[in-house]
């Protein structure tokens, strides 16, 4: 049986009927959980990345403008005029910034979602659900 | 039997238990239930992994892409574009690259195909849509999935739970009707 819905114990018990809507919220809640992972993990990947373009738009400042800078466009370095490289670091640089806010929103959205579904449930089954990370 | 929009069977909600279980046993309906989970379980896991390869092939065609992009904002100019270009994963090689107007696709299956790059682009595009629908689609199946997977631990759950409280009762009928002990 999944950790997720142990077996009662006896003073908890409680004659309470599972029904279709109990059924529902219960999982909307497992899916959320799965999702809520796998969106931190991406929220995780994309900070790194984020914090490595802040790096690189305060170090490309300190080069040389006169010199061309090998520049990464899929697997090919390709050599930029130093003006030219920091457009497109500001650009990727937008474009992750907004995607690291979308994650964010969504995270929180769902983490509400969740809070909102765990009063229902422990609001109905008590100490016979548990819907706690291990 | 209801299903999603790719075929994947709905798992029956068990409304109430023990009109559920005038049909059958409780061990043959846990055995049924056991056997359902580890087919969605079975499902899962080939969803899993067609996850794994989209996610991985969408940031290829999208390195591609921007390739492409890129050549086509270079296209007007007559300089030539100096690049290193990789061989091996810690090898580059210098390379110049003229004005260009077309590049080749690698198709696949050995066959590689030149386009103009705007069609290049177009084809490109498409393949990251498609590739995006096709990860929408599987994320989907995985979710729908995990609701079927719990459905039926919740039902699996209340069978062994309705089937303890009847033993109990039948345990506490029983000693009811036992003769009292005699005092002493």
């Amino acid at each position: 049986m999944s950790g997720k819905f142990p077996l009662i114990q006896r003073e908890d018990e409680r004659d309470v009927e599972v029904n279709w809507e109990d059924q529902q919220r219960i999982n909307q809640f497992s899916k959320l959980n799965v999702r809520l992972e796998r969106l931190e993990d991406s929220y995780k990947t994309q900070k790194t990345e984020k914090e490595y373009l802040d790096d690189l738009a305060m170090e490309i400042e300190l080069l040389d403008d006169e010199e061309p800078v090998p520049y990464r466009i899929g697997d090919t370095f390709v050599m930029l005029p130093l003006e030219e490289a920091q457009e497109r670091v500001e650009k990727d640089k937008d474009t992750i910034d907004a995607r690291v806010e979308d994650l964010d929103s969504q995270i929180s959205a769902i983490a509400e979602e969740m809070e909102v579904l765990k009063k229902a449930l422990y609001g109905k089954f008590g100490r016979a659900i548990n819907l706690e990370k291990d | 039997m209801e299903s999603n929009p790719r075929g994947i069977p709905k798992s029956p909600f068990v409304d109430d238990v023990e009109a559920y279980l005038k049909t059958d046993t409780v061990q043959a309906t846990l055995n049924k239930f056991t056997e359902a989970v580890s087919k969605y379980k079975y499902m899962e896991n080939s969803k899993l992994q067609q996850r794994l390869s989209l996610e991985g092939k969408i940031p290829d065609i999208e390195k591609t892409l921007s390739m492409v992009g890129f050549l086509i904002e270079k296209r007007g100019s007559d300089e030539p574009v100096k690049t290193l270009f990789e061989v091996n994963d810690t090898l580059f090689a210098h390379a110049t690259l003229p004005p260009t107007e077309t590049v080749n696709l690698w198709l696949g299956a050995n066959v590689m195909l030149e386009y103009t790059l705007d069609e290049a682009r177009e084809l490109l595009a498409s393949k990251l849509e498609i590739a995006k629908n096709n990860l929408k689609d599987t994320v989907e199946d995985l979710e729908f999935l995990r609701d079927q997977i719990t459905t039926m631990e919740v039902n699996t759950a209340r069978v062994y739970n309705w089937d303890i409280k009847q033993r109990r009762l039948a345990t506490a009928t029983a000693v009811a009707a036992m003769p009292a002990p005699a005092a002493k």
